[in-house]
């Protein structure tokens, strides 16, 4: 059984700037969810969900080591911080518009998903 | 095995000083690294020098240097600043000055500098080196070669060792990219040297200075841990304790408030990275995708498995030119028909701009509330918001005209919808653009020396 779920359910993310350039790290929730990510997010579909924002190209290196994507938008910050025309001049919400991305997934992911955000509310927050 | 423990006091200029104090008084480090230099602040601090020449360096230093100097030197920690900017030595006297007044004894101050090239980057250029822009590939500054206002080399902790070995008890230096306050340190007190035999290490000695040098955004700032950082209005800043085999283990200062784990040193290990195989620093490159991390305990994460390359022939420089200016304006409309409102003052900013012939590179138009971070790619709602902000910002070539867009804005304060609230306006501001770009290690001037203060 699939489902549609945002990227949001499955990664947390976190983005920075080097210039003009955005880079958002995507963490999987888990190593399958990882698997899954790797197989799904492509270049192309990072391109388009940014609709515009992005005028270069985009490369994905896979950290399997942390089960994590770097993300790399290239012409993505109107410019870079210091001539940008974006509030955002740092590009550190470019990391949440990410987590917007809808998902077609694997109904046991989306269980795994919530464990691993359930046990880190267990493990942490008490 | 050998361990040394290294902090992070500072991860940009504007840091929060009470969590440096904290891990001075608290924990077991025997250096802590301050980094104060964004990419834009050393066009920012070289304009402050070109206007007097005893600035130039970043002004917290002396307020910074009186409230942790006499917690530092008794207890033989040592300080690792790039807060000398763009004028190391001038830091340094403020420096010797504050041990002096506050009688801490007789100290041994290094400083680094040499970082600029601004001063002879033609003669580089004479010899064949066209500076390319690594971002657009544009092979050569001559376009913006009269407006360069700054040009700082990323150097590397070759005299930061240097100093150590003569006795400094703090080091103060220009652009001496962020990443070397740790990993000079590091290097002398283990003995790793630039040979072969030691990539790793300094691999090794880049991850963990990349993991801490931003301060609290390996502790629970900037996190998707946030709903369970403990007494984040506390928040302790990071702690390495590195081993001699180039193990290390992220904590923070004992009994503060936020949070280490997987995830915020993940996190960190993630951030502003381009290839995360090739980290390029100018004291090595390190590949992060080898990196093993273990949650050991609370708040301990150990990074084992660095791995490496050795240091390029060339650093990173960062040109600064001047670009034009910004203006913009800010105005926020109340339900009912708020977004209504917001794009019929749009429409009547755009429609003045026009009437009043002002030119501009770019216009930008961001509904707040709606789409003004997350951009084209946010959805908008059909529904009757309790209230939008509208942002107009224009890049022009002049001031004039960055100012007439600023000035347009203001206009619908009166002329505006109903309901139109406004606050302070906004300034026009210059924009200094950034040319990222290579120069040989051996056409940069790196310099230091010891700065003694006698009791």
């Amino acid at each position: 059984m699939k489902r549609k779920v945002l990227l949001k359910e499955l990664a947390f993310a976190r983005s920075g700037d080097k210039g003009d350039v955005s880079n958002i790290g995507i963490m999987a929730k888990s190593k399958n969810i990882y698997e899954f990510l790797v197989n799904t997010i492509t270049p192309e579909k990072v391109k388009n969900h940014f609709k515009g924002m992005v005028k270069g190209d985009v490369k994905i290196y896979p950290m399997q080591n942390i089960e994590s994507l770097e993300i790399v938008l290239h012409q993505a910050l109107g410019g870079g911080a210091t001539c940008t025309l974006r509030f955002d001049q740092t590009g550190k919400s470019m990391c949440t518009a990410l987590l917007r991305m809808e998902l077609e997934v694997d109904e046991d992911l989306i269980k795994e998903a919530e464990e691993v955000s359930k046990n880190i509310l267990k493990k942490y927050g008490s | 095995m050998k361990k040394v423990s290294i902090g992070s006091g500072s991860g940009f200029w504007g840091d929060m000083l009470e969590p440096a104090i904290e891990m001075a008084e608290r924990s077991d480090v025997r250096y802590m690294g301050f980094d104060h230099l964004a990419e834009l602040t050393m066009a920012i601090l070289n304009r402050m020098k070109m206007k007097n020449p005893e600035s130039g360096y970043i002004p917290d230093i002396i307020p910074w240097m009186r409230q942790l100097l006499p917690i530092t030197v008794p207890k033989g920690i040592k300080i690792i600043t790039n807060a000398g900017g763009a004028n190391p030595i001038q830091a340094a006297i403020e420096t010797q000055k504050i041990i002096k007044e506050m009688k801490l004894g007789e100290m041994k101050i290094g400083v680094v500098f040499g970082d600029d090239i601004l001063p002879y980057i033609d003669e580089i250029r004479n010899q064949g080196w066209k500076f390319k822009n690594l971002d657009t590939e544009e092979e050569d500054i001559d376009r913006i070669r009269d407006r360069i206002v700054a040009a700082n080399a990323y150097i590397g902790a070759d005299l930061i060792i240097e100093e150590l070995k003569n006795g400094a008890n703090i080091i103060i230096t220009g652009r001496v990219s962020d990443n070397a306050l740790y990993v000079g340190p590091l290097m002398y007190e283990f003995g790793w040297k630039y040979s072969e035999e030691y990539i790793d290490q300094i691999a090794a000695a880049i991850t963990v200075g990349h993991i801490i040098e931003c301060s609290a955004c390996v502790t629970g700032g900037m996190s998707n841990m946030w709903r369970v950082s403990k007494r984040p209005w506390e928040i302790g800043f990071p702690i390495a304790e590195v081993y001699e085999n180039g193990e290390a283990v992220i904590t923070k200062t004992p009994n503060s408030g936020g949070i280490v784990n997987q995830w915020t040193v993940k996190e960190h290990l993630l951030y502003e990275v381009i290839d995360p195989s090739n980290y390029v620093m100018p004291d090595g490159i390190a590949d992060f995708t080898s990196v093993k991390l273990i949650e050991e305990g609370p708040n301990r994460v150990r990074v084992t498995n660095m791995k490496g390359k050795k240091r390029p022939d060339t650093l990173k420089v960062c040109i600064g030119y001047r670009d034009g200016f910004i203006g913009e304006g800010l105005i926020f409309f109340p339900w009912p028909d708020a977004l209504e409102k917001a794009r019929w003052a749009e429409k009547w900013v755009r429609e003045r701009i026009k009437r009043l012939g002002v030119n501009f590179d770019e216009l930008r138009i961001d509904y707040v509330g709606v789409n003004m971070l997350h951009g084209e790619s946010a959805p908008i709602d059909d529904k009757d918001f309790n209230e939008i902000g509208l942002r107009i910002a224009g890049k022009t070539r002049t001031w004039q005209e960055a100012e007439a867009i600023r000035r347009e804005v203001t206009h619908l304060w009166t002329m505006g919808p109903i309901g139109a609230s406004f606050g302070i306006p906004l300034n026009v501001r210059p924009v200094i653009a950034l040319w990222p770009s290579l120069v040989p290690r051996e056409a940069v001037k790196v310099e230091s020396n010891i700065m003694e203060v006698k009791e």
